[in-house]
């Protein structure tokens, strides 16, 4: 033992204290850096959920306020109305609108409805009514935006776009996972001659920009085969695999224990028996990868839907949403629940599955 | 990919007559790949070669090609707004995809610090990254919103007069970029898998050698995570030279491009050529000359990328 110099209990706790003063100082430093930049992150996030339940008048307000407001309503005979602070000669009161038209607004008493008080609101610079807001989420939205869809006059509907990208979505899950899981056990476990020459060609075909097949695949499709404005072109090609799913099973299926394998060829298995009876059921984490990248891809997937839907009863919620803001440009509100509405099954599917993203994205990422 | 590194291929091939165990297994695995296989030969093989011979014609809908031979790639030369999509892309891809990188780093920087509450601040860093595309784009059209919009209300709220982020050719492409460096959350996950398996011993070393924080990140851990930077940045560059529903969702009512042009990515153009003007062949030429130029950019990089990186182990 070296000779260190005793340390008294003093000299000890002042030691500490300083130690704790410098870690509360970093922990303060660290939390309030990775909440600055969080917010870059959570404020558009959020902004998109406020903004869904405002009410028309509330979204242009500026400066914005965080919460939807709505107008206080009174019922009159039935009807609800919005209540205004109105400026009289005898102080401020509480009336309804009846209807506001070319800055002349119909007031009444809540009291006493059968008297109107027809009122010019701007008088000189003043201004003579304010409208009573009150915090309220207006969940109205959400259905509104819903059954307006963008295009109206030809009898579609989000709900339209909604149940198309999920067909397309259930089909394209179904092909992806059939059509992988065999190339991929073949690369993994079958030595045949030509393999991994066969392998690399498989992950080449990764590099190979869409633009280049994409004009060949859209006239193949739309005059050769007449799938035009189908679900078939963006459905068919992914019941025959595809680089990206290969590479990942493959990789899953490796880990594997050959043994076995081994144990059941013993018996007499055969290679397909061992891909589907034991191979398989052991792949239910990969599997599941394989299931939300797919559905994550099929549903935020823009540039297909764009080439091959072209008619608005087949549109996707990706393409009815684009549609939806060309068509309306100012209803923002509707505007951002429709979009929330397209992006929550994405999140619930995070929070369901955290795990299997943040697994998929590092087995895309890593260099193995 | 350990094992494919060690494939040796002799040229020319070496041809012997497989043995029975080989010739089985080479028929088992034609079998299991026969999904692959068609789909390659119908939907990779066969439109790469059609569009190679596109790209030296003219299609017309309803009469044969018209073989032009190079026309469409001469034609390119001397095409303004061609050289106006390439320039716009470069910008993206020379400012855009370095800023994604050094921000995703410094994200993973920050979330890798041990505090409390750590798994709840990355979920936050990651949603944006998986809200949809056309969702997140016609998000980001309201927040730039030149009157109404969060940013510049904010702007505004400080004193700053925010510019019309979507009218300006100037603020187009910044708008852009920051569209992408919200969704960026996947880029930083994968950082931060890189910093998971920095080893510790090592940066515990450093710091008994008396290395501060800024030297352990400078000498240690940006090394270590060299490998990955170097993914990013390929799998960065070729995603951006494809750049196309953002911008297209992006303009709003107006035109492709909009405003004047800043937003007329290469994949755009190509687009519009294609599916709006009908010039199939062109459009064909664009695309290879678009693969050669992601191509060449592919192995630039990793050809630079010796000189930087770092492969522990």
């Amino acid at each position: 033992m070296t000779n260190h110099p005793v340390e008294t209990d003093i000299q000890r706790s002042k030691r500490l204290r300083t130690r704790a003063i410098r870690n509360f100082f970093q922990a303060l430093v660290s939390h309030s850096l990775i909440i600055a930049v969080g917010l870059f992150f959570l404020v558009p996030f959020l902004w998109m959920l406020l903004t869904a339940f405002k009410s028309d008048s509330d979204v242009f307000r500026t400066p914005p306020r965080w919460l939807p407001y709505d107008n206080v309503r009174v019922e009159i005979n039935g009807k609800a109305y919005p209540l205004y602070n109105v400026k009289t000669p005898e102080g401020i009161k509480q009336y309804a609108a009846l209807k506001i038209q070319s800055g002349v607004a119909d007031f009444v008493d809540p009291a006493n409805p059968e008297v109107v008080i027809p009122t010019e609101l701007q008088q000189g610079t003043e201004r003579v009514a304010e409208a009573i807001m009150e915090v309220s989420f207006r969940w109205q939205n959400f259905p509104d935006a819903m059954s307006r869809g963008s295009r109206p006059t030809v009898g579609t509907s989000f709900w339209t776009y909604l149940k198309n990208s999920l067909i397309i979505a259930f089909f394209t899950i179904i092909g992806t996972l059939f059509s992988n899981t065999p190339v991929a056990y073949a690369f993994a476990r079958i030595k045949f001659p030509g393999r991994d020459l066969l392998f690399i060609l498989v992950l080449a075909t990764m590099m190979l920009p869409f633009q280049v097949t994409m004009i060949p695949l859209y006239l193949f499709f739309n005059d050769t085969l007449g799938w035009g404005d189908s679900f078939l072109p963006l459905i068919v090609p992914t019941f025959f695999a595809n680089a990206y799913d290969v590479f990942l099973l493959r990789q899953f299926f490796k880990t594997i224990p050959e043994e076995m394998c081994d144990a059941a060829r013993v018996d007499g298995a055969s290679e397909w028996q061992i891909f589907t009876r034991i191979v398989i059921p052991l792949s239910t984490p990969v599997l599941a990868t394989v299931t939300v990248f797919t559905f994550l891809y099929v549903w935020n997937d823009f540039t297909g839907p764009l080439l091959f839907l072209t008619s608005p009863k087949n549109f996707t919620m990706a393409l009815g949403l684009q549609d939806f803001q060309g068509q309306h440009t100012m209803l923002w509100n509707q505007m951002m629940a429709a979009a929330t509405i397209f992006t929550v099954p994405i999140v619930v599917a995070f929070f369901f599955a955290q795990k299997t993203f943040i697994q998929g994205i590092k087995l895309t990422g890593s260099k193995e | 990919m350990d094992e494919l590194s060690n494939v040796k291929f002799s040229w020319p091939p070496k041809f012997r007559k497989w043995t029975h165990s080989e010739k089985n297994n080479f028929k088992l695995g034609m079998i299991f790949l026969l999904p692959w296989t068609i789909g390659f030969a119908i939907f990779t093989a066969y439109p790469m070669i059609a569009s190679f011979i596109y790209s030296f014609s003219i299609y017309h809908s309803k009469r044969p090609l018209e073989w032009v031979g190079l026309q469409n790639y001469a034609t390119m030369l001397t095409d303004d707004l061609f050289w106006k999509a390439l320039w716009n892309t470069i910008y993206m891809v020379g400012i855009g995809v370095p800023l994604t990188l050094f921000a995703s780093f410094l994200c993973a920087v920050l979330l890798n610090l041990k505090v409390k509450g750590q798994a709840f601040y990355r979920v936050i860093y990651f949603l944006p990254s998986i809200v949809p595309t056309v969702a997140g784009t016609i998000l980001w059209i309201w927040l730039l919103n030149p009157q109404s919009g969060l940013v510049n209300t904010t702007l505004a709220s400080i004193g700053l007069d925010g510019p019309n982020w979507r009218a300006d050719p100037d603020w187009a492409k910044p708008a852009l970029m920051l569209l992408g460096l919200w969704g960026m959350g996947g880029t930083i996950m994968i950082y931060l898998s890189g910093l998971q398996d920095v080893p510790t011993h090592l940066i515990e070393a450093a710091e008994l050698d008396g290395a501060n924080w800024w030297q352990r990140l400078w000498n240690i851990t940006i090394p270590m995570v060299s490998p990955i930077t170097l993914f990013n940045l390929i799998t960065g560059v070729i995603g951006m030279f494809q750049y196309f529903a953002q911008a297209y969702v992006f303009r709003g009512g107006g035109e492709l491009g909009a405003p004047l042009n800043s937003t007329m990515f290469y994949s755009v153009y190509l687009y519009q050529n294609g599916f709006l003007f009908l010039k199939m062949g062109y459009a064909s030429a664009m695309a290879w000359v678009l693969f050669v130029i992601i191509l060449l950019c592919t192995l630039a990089l990793l050809k630079v990328s010796d000189r930087f990186t770092y492969y522990a182990g």
